[in-house]
């Protein structure tokens, strides 16, 4: 699981262009909307397009969302079980 | 008809950001491709709009609401861009993916930055200015036809809904990938050419002089030169509202075949007036024009012409003429000319 966080990290700061961020600096536990890291709606867009194309998970419900992006902790554990590849 | 000022221009480019330390101390290039200096984004920026916007973007803003504060408008009449080449980077970013990815997934961010009126809508979001909003992509006479538009709609008094103010902006990215294709063509790649550059420009035009004018513009001109002789064009030019400039800003950049199209027609339309360069400093791109009337209204404004604007070879001294007029002269491919002329 350690591992997966850390390559979720390293990919959210690519694709969300987290300059100056590196993985430690990241909480895999903190809240990666509004508080922690401040996301908003479009960096929503950019991870359903992460979950699909680097695990093969397609999220069909929005609402899914909210759960699932609840932290990187919380979306490594979805990710350990839903992966596709 | 209304009078048109310029009451406050800024520029990102190949020079110092947002000042005019290129008039004393301009930096000099021998390389053929320069990405612009960038400020320090961060000091003007939150952090989520560093990390989402594109280099443009972020340009584009950043000089809009320069010169907005500047002037002390915060809602012009119009918003009016000018791009020939648009998000270019974005653009090959969010292609370079959908390549990559089978065509099957799509990056919303460089989606949505990857059109080229992303530059007016962003800076109409952030203003909250929800009035006329126009962008021209016409190549290298997009700045001209946006400036074009605003001049048009200003001059008007009886217009029904009037413009009084237009935010005019001109921006250009050059990207490694789009200046590899340019060096294949004969657009770039000669030697001592002036470099391919970038260009982030914005003027806020108004119908009221104000205390920080920098100049007027007196004159917005664009003629198609297709199939006449080359006596027709220029009788054509010579009728045209653009007489008696001190000096003439060209726009050379050390290719034969598009600067003797420069020197041949000034010297026939306006003999003896002695011409100006830009874009040995500044750099080429499809709206560098825009640099070359911010370089003039900078030169109004101060009333002088620094030695390093005279053209190589030419004769006269730039101590010997006044600075109250300067007529900047484009042309694109020898069919696009245009003509601003600008006085104090």
């Amino acid at each position: 699981m350690e591992e997966l966080i850390l390559k979720l990290k390293e990919e959210i700061i690519e694709i969300l262009n987290l300059e100056g961020m590196k993985p430690e600096d990241i909480d895999a536990d903190a809240p990666l909307f509004g508080e922690g890291l401040g996301l908003d709606s479009i960096d929503a867009l950019e991870l359903i397009v992460l979950m699909e194309k680097s695990y093969g998970i397609k999220l069909k419900d929005p609402n899914q969302g909210k759960e699932i992006f609840k932290s990187i902790k919380v979306m490594a554990e979805y990710i350990a079980e839903n992966r596709t590849k | 008809m209304n009078n048109i000022y310029i009451n406050s221009i800024k520029q990102i480019s190949a020079q110092q950001p947002l000042v005019e330390d290129w008039f004393e101390q301009p930096i000099f290039y021998s390389e053929p491709y320069i990405r612009a200096i960038e400020p320090d984004y961060k000091q003007f920026f939150t952090p989520n709009e560093v990390r989402r916007f594109g280099k443009i973007l972020k340009r584009a803003l950043l000089v809009a609401r320069q010169v907005m504060a500047e002037s002390g408008v915060a809602l012009p009449d119009a918003i009016i861009t000018g791009t020939g080449l648009g998000c270019i980077e974005s653009t090959e970013i969010f292609l370079d993916k959908l390549v990559r990815d089978g065509e099957e997934l799509l990056n919303p961010t460089h989606f949505m930055q990857s059109t080229h009126n992303t530059i007016g809508s962003l800076i109409a979001i952030d203003t909250k200015c929800h009035s006329y909003n126009s962008t021209y992509a016409h190549n290298g006479i997009s700045f001209e036809c946006a400036l074009q538009d605003a001049f048009m709609q200003m001059k008007r008094e009886d217009a029904i809904n009037r413009v009084s103010t237009a935010l005019v902006g001109a921006h250009d990215e050059m990207t490694p990938t789009y200046f590899n294709l340019l060096k294949k063509t004969p657009y770039f790649g000669k030697l001592n050419q002036a470099f391919a550059g970038e260009t982030a420009v914005a003027m806020m035009l108004s119908t009221e002089k104000a205390e920080k004018t920098i100049c007027k513009i007196e004159a917005v001109e664009k003629m198609y030169f297709g199939h006449e002789t080359i006596d027709k064009f220029q009788s054509q030019i010579s009728n045209l509202k653009i007489s008696n400039p001190d000096y003439i800003m060209v726009g050379t950049n050390d290719k034969p075949e598009t600067d003797n199209i420069y020197l041949e027609n000034c010297a026939k339309l306006f003999p003896n007036i002695p011409l100006l360069q830009y874009k040995n400093i500044f750099g080429e791109s499809y709206t560098a024009p825009a640099l070359g009337v911010y370089v003039a209204a900078i030169c109004l404004q101060r009333g002088v012409i620094p030695e390093h604007l005279k053209i190589s070879g030419s004769e006269f001294q730039i101590s010997d003429n006044s600075v109250n007029k300067i007529l900047c002269y484009n042309h694109f491919d020898n069919k696009n000319h245009t003509f601003i002329l600008l006085s104090r």
